[in-house]
């Protein structure tokens, strides 16, 4: 009953996969743009993007499904070619996994639901970083 | 020939040693209100919860009115505001009901335990709509804002998807509260 519960959670899986790999490319761009302090900051948030893909890719293979590829390269919503932009970028990044991982949260397993709660938090935070401020809904449509 | 009346009723159910069940099909009027559903009763303790969150900062905000203090934390008191109507929303009331009358057996509970934060899982430290004890600190919303957090995430489980993601996303934000606080 839980497999089945689980399995029912590929779609929102796959779309969180996705956008963690959208960050990832993301933050490739927007770590050129920055310097000192900023620059690890967008460093450390790439290396937990990275894990979180690879833990949502061994979640999906275990359900029996082939996990998405990533593009080899996405269209960014807007120029980034100096700190600023790229600090909205990455703020950006991160709203979209955010969305991404409330989808996680609607399926019926509830372990997947806790997962998808939690990295939520955490995307939010990095968000209302790389953002300069807080969001009363974060993931959601306002 | 008996006339059924209200009068006569309790006569004809007592010398027919009948429970009302036996009389009628539907609903059992004499039973009482139904109890409400879980997702209800869940949102009015959630609701109870952001309303104690909501008296914790005006607590801060009004034994403190330094400036600097007051800038960090009216934007986060303002994202509760809007938790609250959220919330709120999500709640039909019936005419003569009382909004929250299961979070009000739950907040004289919480009005009685110590004023130390993440004592619940309700959803938020400051359960209680009542007043607010202590002395209110930075320390004491950032854990409160922590303790929410993982109430949200603990009630999860058992609510319907739409309300799951609304309890999901203002867990994130109460998240982003704590480290707004320094957390």
């Amino acid at each position: 009953m839980a497999k089945v519960a689980a399995a029912g959670a590929i779609p929102a899986l796959q779309a969180a996969l996705a956008a963690e790999d959208a960050a990832i490319f993301g933050y490739g761009v927007a770590g050129a743009h920055l310097s000192g302090s900023s620059q690890s900051a967008a460093a450390q948030d790439w290396t937990r993007h990275n894990e979180a893909r690879d833990t949502l890719t061994a979640m999906i293979s275990a359900l029996g499904a082939t996990p998405v590829a990533a593009l080899a390269s996405y269209r960014l919503p807007f120029a980034v070619d100096d700190a600023a932009s790229a600090a909205a970028l990455a703020a950006y990044l991160e709203d979209g996994v955010t969305r991404a991982y409330l989808g996680l949260v609607a399926v019926r397993d509830q372990r997947l639901r806790t997962f998808g709660a939690l990295a939520m938090q955490v995307c939010a935070q990095r968000a209302a970083f790389w953002r300069g401020s807080t969001q009363a809904f974060p993931g959601l449509q306002s | 020939m008996v006339l059924a009346s209200a009068a006569a009723l309790p006569v004809l159910l007592g010398t027919a040693s009948c429970r009302s069940q036996d009389v009628f099909t539907g609903p059992d009027p004499l039973a009482g209100p139904p109890r409400p559903a879980p997702d209800v009763i869940t949102l009015q303790a959630v609701i109870a919860a952001e309303q104690g969150m909501i008296q914790l900062y005006r607590a801060a905000l009004g034994g403190n009115r330094a400036a600097a203090r007051a800038r960090s934390l009216e934007p986060l008191l303002a994202e509760h505001e809007q938790h609250l109507a959220r919330l709120r929303a999500r709640l039909i009331v019936p005419p003569g009901a009382s909004a929250t009358p299961a979070a009000q057996a739950s907040s004289q509970a919480q009005a009685s335990s110590s004023s130390s934060p993440g004592a619940s899982g309700s959803g938020g430290a400051g359960g209680s709509a009542g007043p607010v004890h202590g002395r209110v600190t930075v320390a004491r919303l950032r854990a409160a804002e922590r303790a929410s957090a993982a109430g949200l995430v603990q009630r999860l489980g058992t609510a319907e998807p739409a309300l799951a993601q609304l309890f999901a996303s203002i867990a994130a934000s109460d998240a982003t509260h704590v480290t707004a606080l320094g957390g």
